[in-house]
């Protein structure tokens, strides 16, 4: 996940770059540090470095890593053509190595021959079985492949190994989600919060799965989810403030016979309401109306 | 014992600089030619996932606060479970492991070259040290120090009168070999394979590591008392909603 002055650094690059200022080479480094997706202006970018032999030369050794940068971008945007031009010169030079091998393994993959892509994997992934990058691009295909079960199986695989790896978690998480296995996303979502704790994306997904599985005590640790998570954010999060209006009337409509009072805090829920109206007001007042009248129903 | 010798200063300039001098070069060419002589070790899959487990262990017990006292418990069960818990290590497998170390081929040669790659040079360093620098007083340490050090750094000054803090130069060397680790780091970016002191620590340990840390984790993870800090949480996004909403 990139900071906000990551954020800020990569916006004004981009934009320097657009406007024909010079700074390409730094806004590619930065991409790459970040490992943040922007395939199309990477392409056009790098094959403007790498068509021109001076700025080329100038590179020295960081030439051949732009040619992969490139390649992969190029496979992104279905230039395959150009991907495979930038891996021939990179074959040339690097012929026995894994990396191009790997290289080649997307081009199959990208070209849509999942056959012959599962074979050269598992060919490198024989030499080399701990290889991270190689196991996920496994996932990648049995998931666009459609065999979503099999992406999980191959995932849990991985994870049994490397079980430290957050990323991993997270992908599992959202296909669990997609399946409707909410238990089994939970746990996952537990993981993350585990090994990121002050990270409120994680703590919002959570409470989001805990509120779709229902039942008073999930709903409770949800609405305590949200208020962490508006605890973490300083109170700006929208989804959470909402979050916590639906909780509370929900539990006060599962816990109607019973005389369960939320002693912890009795104010969160109109204090939140407040907090949305204050929001909208200042960002889309023509949507106030909507807002106040589904809080209302919602006090019912 | 409070005389105080004057020391030529060109003792300082011909025998404290270049040595520092030498030491830092020989370091940096140790650094480049381990650069090339490191053999790729394929790392054992085993050894990868108990170092995962480690972290997610570690993380368990760090964030244990943030997750419902449910699934604490539960994961609590699955680490240090007594069959097939994953950080249980029975008494029988923990010798294995440095039986296995030293057997298996590629590793006991890794660690000769590894060892040979620091000794060698070391060893030439020393006897060049004393061949060149002995017989004379090279440097006075600041603070004083017992009679038992004499033997240790008055190596080639055979004056029993002489006061301890006064020292011959294979001090200087020692002090050298252990204060350079600094400046190797700075120069040579974070990984460089002069870290010879944390070497030589890390000789006489070596099977034992990944089953003492399993052990030493999940004692830890025994310890820990589950205390659920989300509750407060509600009350602390009660105050900031408060102070927003104002």
């Amino acid at each position: 996940m990139v900071s906000k002055t990551e954020e800020t650094q990569l916006n004004r690059l981009e934009n320097q770059v657009d406007n024909g200022g010079g700074g390409a080479w730094e806004y590619l480094c930065l991409v790459r540090k970040l490992k943040v997706r922007r395939s199309e202006k990477v392409l056009k970018y790098g094959l403007s470095i790498l068509n021109d032999s001076r700025k080329r030369s100038a590179l020295g050794p960081e030439e051949w890593t732009l040619y992969e940068q490139v390649a992969i971008a190029a496979m992104d945007c279905q230039c395959l053509d150009v991907a495979k031009d930038c891996i021939k010169v990179l074959q040339k030079k690097f012929p026995e190595s894994k990396r191009v091998g790997r290289l080649n393994g997307m081009l199959l993959e990208a070209k849509g021959s999942w056959a012959e892509a599962e074979k050269a994997y598992s060919s490198l992934l024989e030499d080399n079985p701990l290889d991270q990058v190689i196991h996920k691009r496994r996932v990648a295909m049995a998931k666009a492949q459609g065999n979503i079960s099999g992406a999980i199986e191959l995932l849990n695989k991985y994870l049994e190994i490397f079980m430290a790896d957050h990323e991993a978690w997270r992908e599992l998480a959202e296909i669990y989600i997609s399946l409707q296995m909410y238990k089994q996303a939970a746990f996952c979502y537990e993981e993350l919060i585990l090994s990121q704790p002050t990270v409120p994306m994680h703590h919002l997904a959570y409470a989001d799965v805990l509120y779709t599985l229902s039942g008073l005590e999930n709903l409770q640790t949800a609405k305590k989810y949200y208020a962490s998570t508006i605890d973490l954010t300083g109170g700006k999060n929208t989804r959470a403030l909402f979050g916590i209006c639906l909780c509370t009337s929900a539990i006060a409509q599962v816990s109607k016979g019973r005389n369960k009072e939320d002693k912890e805090s009795p104010e969160l829920h109109s204090l939140a309401a407040t907090a949305l109206e204050k929001d909208y007001k200042q960002r889309a007042s023509d949507k106030l109306g909507l807002l106040t009248s589904a809080l209302r129903s919602l006090k019912t | 014992m409070a005389e105080d010798l004057v020391l030529d200063t060109a003792i300082r300039d011909w025998v404290l600089i270049p040595l520092s001098v030498v030491m830092v070069l020989i370091g940096i060419l140790r650094y480049f030619v381990s650069k090339l002589m490191r053999s790729f070790q394929v790392p054992d899959h085993k050894i990868v996932k108990e170092g995962q487990v480690i972290v997610r262990a570690r993380n368990l017990r760090a964030a244990a606060n943030f997750i419902p006292p449910k699934s604490f418990r539960s994961r609590r069960v699955y680490f240090s479970n007594e069959e097939n818990g994953l950080l249980f290590v029975p008494k029988g497998q923990a010798q294995n492991a440095q039986a296995q170390m030293f057997s298996d081929p590629n590793m006991a040669m890794d660690m000769m070259k590894k060892n040979l790659s620091m000794i060698i040079p070391q060893t030439l360093t020393f006897a060049w040290v004393n061949f060149f620098f002995s017989g004379f007083v090279a440097a006075k340490i600041p603070f004083p120090l017992t009679q038992r050090f004499r033997s240790m750094l008055q190596n080639g000054i055979d004056l029993s009168t002489v006061d301890v803090s006064y020292v011959s130069s294979r001090s200087w060397y020692f002090l050298n070999l252990f204060g350079l680790r600094g400046l190797f780091s700075l120069i040579l970016g974070e990984e460089n394979a002069t870290d010879d002191t944390q070497r030589m620590m890390q000789m006489s340990g070596f099977g034992f590591d990944p089953s003492k840390s399993l052990s030493a984790e999940k004692d830890g993870l025994d310890i820990v008392q589950h205390e659920w800090a989300l509750p407060k949480f509600e009350h602390r996004a009660e105050a900031v909603l408060k102070k927003l909403v104002s």
